[in-house]
């Protein structure tokens, strides 16, 4: 059973975000670290950078796969998280917390409707 | 092999004994081979290539006779392919089964010999060209300039332009590779012009523009020329956010300005110079770059890594750039490579050792300079055609027209290259260096 | 069979590096040679003696697998035998010329070059084989240049090339290089094309469909006639995969299945060896209306002899020069030593071994009936674990966890090579490893050179030369 926190929203491609204050964090989730296995290298985008929800804003690398990362919402990136560049397997760690990979001030406030509910996300992912 | 008692002859390479295929059938249940074949009838083969097989020994003796219809010319050519004296060490070696005879290291804990050997080899690499990370082989320095031009472009997406500068003096089988890589990406060539055989530094800095994505220059060119301002041409290229491709091989990178310190960004090249000798330009490319490329490097990389019990282990690493894992949107579509090209080539290297490397480069740079003297003795001949310092070769202007020099030298024994109706290029190394004298004496009866 | 591979070590490493036993600066001092500033400054490789190197290199190579050692069946790879000869005819002087040689000088090799493209048309079926491609990957790309030539002199624009999803990474990369859409075809429930979604995929947008026969499952496409003519039809071409050819030598030719292209990898079915990764080399043939377009150049007979020519349309040049020689004269020399009885018994030996393997393993083997190579599964034990495991046993285990189609796969291909007893071993190895418990499948192996290597320590740090180690701490 993966944990899937109540207090986010998600993306069906595996992205989760947080949805209050003025920026929001995005992530990917505990099952999408568990499909890929031992994270070992993620790219991110510079911070301010200007992203479309949808946008492709990363890759999320292992031994065996990759994936793309793509923006929940649109918004301007503030921060970017660098401790995933010398430790990579804080995403397998903790997907939620310090896994985090950037933070976004939301143009669109919106948009979080679009997202997936954890409720929705988990039927997803089972 | 006789089939003339009409018994069937099968390859000589299938073990199989009446007996044993008797078996095997049982087991799997099928009464014969062909009923182990699920081909629709309407697109069997029936008939025959007309290939008839012939013994081990006769079929040496034929392919010896076939080889020498070859003429045993003594060849002063070079020109992107290089042949330097192979120690015996290297064939003996690398013929080894155990390397020889090896798939793709996918399994490292029982391929650590020949992942050790590309380890050495990128190392070598690394040294000689100063920047940190170098593939274990493209398949030739065609390949490796088109691959670099691609990886220039990727880091460029979404620049204005997609143009790559490459030397108006450029071997016509590296541009014809360019242009058919670089097709598929939407990306064009530019020529930029030569002042007596050297880099037109000030045609190019007015070439280079925001639509240049890479820089592509060669010490020594495709006429021997040594390139006098690398660096000015890496600051041009900078100054524009391009980057700088070197093209070179792998004995001038011992003695020539180390890439990285004239601000080169990638280097490509022949490395099969030593390793292979004349092979009908079969090669070995050099594929090296900076470390923040890294992730955009084509082909395969070996790296450090641990066993369970805690001791150095070798394995291919970072491979979601390549074809089997990231498919279309890999770094390149390279899958098998020059690896056993590779191991000879270091094992090469490490016979030769620094001093000796060096010591040939040296050579290369006075042998050339020494027989160009020397042609351009003779009357109707002028050597070296460009004022500039040379590598292994030279041009030679000739009064006679070059094609009939060309054929009369062939005559006494000389293969060289006629460039056009004047111009014949002309190389020496080690391997026919000795033939200097001769090589003279004939081209002054025929010039 | 019982193995263990050499293991030579010391302290915390195996056999030391060259850098480890030597490291020697040299001053390059120009010396009046050249200009001080054209010069480097210096130089630091290993210096050492020639039996110095030859026990290094020696005892690297007992640290490696190969298939003299014993059976490789890497599925899709076909590791058979290279017969010692080949390395000789190679190695004969006499070939050891210069590309820029004129072709009067040279008339052995280009009648070498001249007989392997005549011996891979007739055994392809093709009309016409250039040479130059140095590797498969290389002969796609140039297969699917030529299609794009073809297209674009007919006014004829186009942008996707179909490719089924069970196919070889490369045919994905290949077509994306050339700078083409890639449509992805999924299976049929019996792993073969499927033909709905393949009329579907199929528009005015294909230049191409790229098929690999058997394909990946060692399946035959038996609708080939059928896709063929779906293909032809919309205005595309078909395109042959050659990896899996071994299995059809003699008894089916992709030109008699309508395939217009095909490229063959002669290091897989014509037993050049694959020396750690390469060369191979990646020969393309083409059906007579796509002949103008092969790469320059081609070889042809005439009256005075070889000549080399330009195709009237040539795409230009995909190699340097004339792509990897050493390999294509291995190539000739083993079809030659083999004729037409031998290439066709080297595909029924093939099928017939990978059958048999197949019927002596405990692993379900989900698609059939299959020819030279099958996906059987592991199904709930780990396939990668069980390949770790199988190593013990001194065989080289099976391509793993791929084609994806089949779960936890381990696609096998022993070739015509392995006599039954070399097929028992196989077995053997395959059904003590799958039976075997979940610790010894993680913890394997234990009799190679090398315990279980760690990927993602290598991924995560990477350090790629011997120069990167001292960086270190």
């Amino acid at each position: 059973m993966f944990e899937i926190p109540d207090d986010k929203k998600y993306l069906e491609s595996h992205e989760w975000t947080t949805t209050d204050g003025d920026t929001v964090r995005v992530g990917i989730s505990d099952f999408a670290q568990d499909e890929l296995g031992d994270v070992v290298f993620v790219e991110l985008p510079t911070e301010g950078d200007e992203l479309a929800a949808g946008d492709e804003f990363g890759v999320v690398e292992s031994i065996k796969a990759v994936s793309d990362l793509y923006a929940p919402i649109s918004g301007t990136v503030v921060a970017v998280n660098e401790d995933l560049f010398d430790a990579p397997e804080l995403v397998n760690d903790d997907p939620y917390g310090d896994g985090w990979m950037l933070e976004l001030e939301p143009a669109d406030e919106s948009e979080f409707d679009d997202l997936l509910s954890p409720e929705e996300y988990r039927e997803q992912t089972e | 092999m006789t089939a003339g008692n009409g018994r069937r002859v099968g390859s000589p390479y299938a073990p199989h004994t009446d007996a044993d295929e008797a078996a095997m059938l049982d087991a799997i249940g099928v009464d014969s081979v062909e009923d182990l074949f699920d081909i629709p009838a309407d697109v069997r083969f029936d008939d025959e290539f007309g290939i008839d097989s012939t013994d081990e020994r006769e079929l040496r003796q034929s392919l010896a006779d076939l080889f020498a219809r070859n003429e045993e010319l003594t060849e002063f050519l070079g020109r992107g392919h290089h042949a330097h004296y192979v120690p015996a060490l290297v064939d003996d070696l690398s013929r080894r089964s155990e390397f020889l005879t090896s798939y793709t290291q996918y399994q490292p804990e029982i391929a650590q010999g020949f992942l050790q050997v590309l380890f050495e080899y990128q190392s070598m690499l690394v040294e000689l060209t100063g920047l940190p990370v170098a593939n274990c082989s493209m398949y030739d320095a065609a390949t490796a300039l088109a691959e670099a031009a691609l990886l220039a472009n990727r880091l460029r997406r979404g620049a204005s332009g997609h143009r790559v500068l490459v030397p108006e003096h450029l071997h016509e089988g590296r541009l014809g590779v360019l242009e058919n890589y670089l097709d598929g990406a939407d990306m064009e060539i530019g020529e930029y012009p030569m002042d007596d055989g050297a880099v037109d530094v000030d045609a190019l800095s007015d070439l280079v523009d925001d639509e240049t994505v890479m820089v592509y220059a060669e010490s020594p060119t495709v006429r021997g020329v040594i390139e006098e301002r690398l660096a000015d041409i890496g600051d041009i290229a900078h100054e524009n956010d391009a980057l700088f491709c070197l093209g070179s091989d792998v004995v001038a990178l011992s003695l020539l300005q180390e890439p990285a310190s004239v601000g080169a960004d990638v280097v490509v090249g022949e490395a099969g110079a030593l390793g292979i000798g004349s092979a009908y330009g079969m090669g070995l490319g050099i594929f090296a770059t900076r470390e923040e490329y890294l992730r955009q490097v084509p082909g395969r990389l070996v790296g450090v890594s641990e066993d369970s019990e805690d001791m150095r282990a070798f394995t291919l690493t970072l491979q979601t750039r390549e074809q089997h894992i990231r498919k279309e949107r890999a770094t390149s579509n390279i899958c098998t490579n020059q690896a056993w090209v590779a191991l000879r080539t270091a094992m090469h290297i490490a016979w030769l050792g620094p001093d000796r490397l060096v010591g040939i480069a040296k050579d290369a740079v006075t042998e050339a300079r020494a027989l160009a003297q020397r042609l351009d003795d003779l009357s109707g001949v002028k050597a070296p055609v460009h004022d500039r310092h040379h590598f292994r070769e030279f041009v030679v202007y000739t009064d006679q027209p070059a094609p009939a020099i060309t054929n009369d030298l062939a005559g006494r024994g000389f293969a060289v290259h006629a460039l056009d109706d004047h111009h014949i290029q002309v190389c020496i190394t080690e391997a026919n260096a000795d033939a200097a004298d001769e090589f003279v004496a004939a081209f002054e009866e025929v010039a | 069979m019982n193995f263990d591979q050499a293991r030579f070590s010391r302290d915390d490493v195996y056999e030391p590096l060259l850098s480890e036993k030597d490291s020697t600066t040299v001053e390059v001092d120009a010396d009046g040679v050249l200009p001080d500033d054209l010069t480097r400054d210096e130089l630091t490789l290993p210096a050492l003696s020639e039996p110095q190197l030859a026990r290094h290199y020696t005892r690297l190579s007992q640290m490696n697998y190969s298939v003299e050692l014993g059976p490789y069946p890497l599925g899709s790879c076909t590791m058979k035998y290279n017969p010692s000869f080949t390395e000789d005819v190679a190695g004969d002087p006499r070939a050891a010329v210069h590309p820029d040689r004129s072709d009067r000088t040279v008339q052995g090799t280009l009648g070498l070059l001249h007989g392997l493209q005549e011996y891979l048309a007739d055994i392809g079926g093709m009309d016409a084989v250039t040479l130059q491609p140095p590797a498969g990957a290389a002969g796609e790309f140039t297969g699917i240049l030529i299609a794009k030539a073809y297209h674009e002199a007919r006014d004829d624009d186009r942008s996707e090339i179909i490719i089924p999803a069970s196919a070889h990474g490369t045919n994905f990369a290949s077509a994306a290089m050339a700078g083409y859409d890639v449509v992805e075809l999924p299976s049929d429930e019996d792993g073969r094309v499927d033909i709905e979604a393949l009329d579907a995929a199929i528009s005015e947008e294909t230049a191409a469909l790229m098929l690999t026969n058997p394909n990946t499952l060692g399946l035959f496409e038996r609708d080939i006639v059928e896709i063929a003519d779906m293909v032809h039809e919309a205005g595309g071409l078909l395109y042959y995969d050659g990896a899996n050819f071994n299995a059809l030598l003699g008894r089916a030719r992709p030109g008699d299945m309508g395939f217009d292209i095909m490229h063959y990898n002669v290091h897989k079915t014509f037993a050049t060896p694959h020396g750690g990764g390469g060369p191979g080399a990646g020969p393309v043939g083409v059906v007579d209306e796509l002949a103008e377009y092969l790469p320059s150049p081609m070889v042809r007979e005439t009256a005075a002899g070889y000549e080399q020519y330009e195709p009237e349309s040539s795409i230009g040049k995909v190699h340097g020069f004339a792509g990897n020689w050493l390999v294509l004269v291995k190539a000739y020399a083993y079809i030659a030593r083999l004729g037409d009885e031998g290439l066709a018994d080297a595909s029924a030996k093939a099928v017939l071994n990978a059958n048999y393997l197949a019927s002596q393993i405990d692993l379900d083997v989900p698609y059939g009936p299959f020819h030279h190579e099958f996906a059987a599964t592991s199904g709930d034990r780990d396939a990668a674990d069980v390949a770790k495991r199988m190593l013990d046993y001194g065989v080289h285990p099976p391509t793993t966890k791929w084609p994806e189609l089949v779960p936890e796969a381990m696609l096998t291909e022993p070739t015509e090579v392995e006599d039954k007893a070399s097929l028992d071993d196989l077995a053997h190895a395959f059904n003590a490893a799958y039976a075997d418990s979940d610790e010894a499948l993680e913890t394997a192996p234990s009799k190679t050179s090398a315990r279980r290597i760690d990927q993602v320590s290598a991924a995560r740090n990477p350090r790629l030369s011997w120069q990167s180690l001292g960086d270190e701490e």
